[in-house]
């Protein structure tokens, strides 16, 4: 038993940390460097660029298996993304959130990557950075549509409450729409992100110490069954948090866009 | 076992950091960066191809849906002319049969009718010929009774009457006779 505790290692928060590889670039107190996390956000851009290049290089109208993929993946976005949430403008909006969409599977992917098991959108700078896109397109939406006094009376005092109770609501409309938005979107996915890969952690190195644990070593497939749901799971997860990242900068895009009541 | 469970999650502890988790300029504009080309290589290059592709899809899917409709229009109204040239052909041919039954009958009927009329010809001469034979036997037999008659009565009465005084007579006589033909033709 003791065995078994001194062989595992529990994944710690340093598993996020990763060092400069080779030689890295100061500006200001700004370091730019490749490490492992700039290295999968490259890989994942080679993946989306590659993924649509290969398969768009020549379109046919009788399509070959990777241009069905993608031209899929597109349709899904357009169909159960955007167009639900925008209607008509459903095909104004689809590069940005067929590109949200993309980019972010393709790389919480690698949290079920063998070998690699990590993703970078595990690493909250990366959200954040889609997150602020999001945050910007839709206020820039509203205001654009509204003029930015008319987007603020849009956003801050939802109409059919009754008087009394917009000093309260205001306050609630303006830290819901314009703070917390883009703080759950980003943590909503490095959380996911974060926690997956401590289940697979945890089941796999799991699996490892109980192997060297002597007797306790029968109970060594539960714990590498458990590991294999969870890489099925996780795979859901990234999907998933793709799906719900673009389908709510859609739905914050078509809310802003709304008619005033 | 407690004791080192507890000392391993505090050791944890002691490894575990927030601080860890905190982004980092170096991702924020390396992401930055990664999202910005990623959006424009989506906007400019795969949606148009993409939205390219299914006009023209739609456009050949629409085509061959108005040729399909074209072909089957002309497939419908082929149809329609066989089936017209069709009724055509068994109206013609119901003609030439009811054509050829009537004509069949009136054949029939024709020959029907000559072999009757050749039928009661042939009776009417055999009865002609009949009556014309029987007309000249009697003629014979009057001649020939009445000189067997004369014969018989000359040897009955002993002396040759004279043929001509008593040819009334006879006549007569074989009319008598004649008549009683009607009744058996004992006569002779």
């Amino acid at each position: 038993m003791i065995g078994v505790l001194a062989a595992f290692e529990a994944p710690t928060t340093k598993d996020f940390v990763w060092a400069c590889w080779g030689p890295s670039l100061r500006i200001g107190g700004v370091t730019i460097c490749l490490n492992f996390i700039t290295f999968l956000v490259l890989l994942g851009f080679l993946l989306f660029i590659g993924f649509f290049f290969f398969a768009l290089r020549r379109p046919r109208i009788v399509p070959g298996k990777l241009q069905i993929l993608a031209e899929m993946g597109i349709q899904f976005v357009r169909e159960n993304v955007a167009g639900p949430m925008l209607g008509p403008e459903t095909d104004r909006y689809m590069p940005l959130l067929a590109t949200l969409f993309f980019a972010i599977l393709f790389w919480n992917i690698f949290e079920v990557v063998p070998g690699i098991n990590f993703s970078s959108n595990s690493r909250i700078a990366f959200p954040m950075v889609m997150a602020v896109v999001s945050w910007v397109t839709y206020n820039a939406v509203g205001i654009n549509k509204h003029g930015f006094v008319g987007y603020l009376k849009f956003v801050l005092f939802p109409p059919g409450a009754p008087l009394a109770l917009y000093p309260l609501l205001v306050p609630i409309e303006f830290i819901t729409t314009i703070v917390i938005r883009p703080i759950t979107l980003s943590v909503r996915l490095a959380a996911n992100l974060l926690a997956g890969h401590f289940l697979l952690a945890v089941f796999f190195l799991g699996t490892i110490a109980l192997l060297q644990g002597g007797w306790i070593a029968v109970f060594t497939p539960i714990s590498f069954g458990i590991a294999i749901v969870l890489v099925g799971f996780e795979i859901f997860v990234s999907v998933l948090q793709a799906f719900i990242f673009s389908i709510l900068t859609a739905s914050y895009i078509g809310g802003a866009l709304a008619e005033e009541h | 076992m407690l004791v080192n469970i507890a000392s391993s999650v505090i050791a944890a502890d002691a490894v575990n950091d927030k601080k860890d988790l905190y982004p980092h300029w170096n991702e924020l504009i390396v992401g930055a960066i990664a999202f910005t080309i990623l959006f424009v290589f989506m906007w400019k290059w795969v949606m148009p191809a993409i939205n390219k592709l299914l006009e023209q899809r739609r456009q050949k899917i629409q085509g061959d849906l108005e040729k399909a409709e074209h072909a089957r229009r002309e497939a419908q109204s082929e149809l329609a002319d066989y089936r017209a040239q069709l009724a055509g052909a068994r109206d013609e041919a119901n003609r030439i049969i009811e054509e050829g039954r009537r004509t069949a009958d009136q054949l029939r009927k024709d020959l029907q009718a000559k072999a009757e009329r050749e039928a009661q010809a042939t009776v009417a001469r055999a009865q002609e010929e009949i009556r014309a034979e029987r007309d000249r036997a009697l003629q014979e037999l009057k001649a020939r009774v009445g000189a067997i008659a004369v014969d018989l009565a000359g040897r009955v009465v002993g002396a040759s009457l004279d043929e001509k005084a008593h040819a009334k007579l006879i006549d007569e006589y074989i009319a008598q006779v004649a008549e009683g033909d009607g009744k058996g033709s004992g006569g002779g």
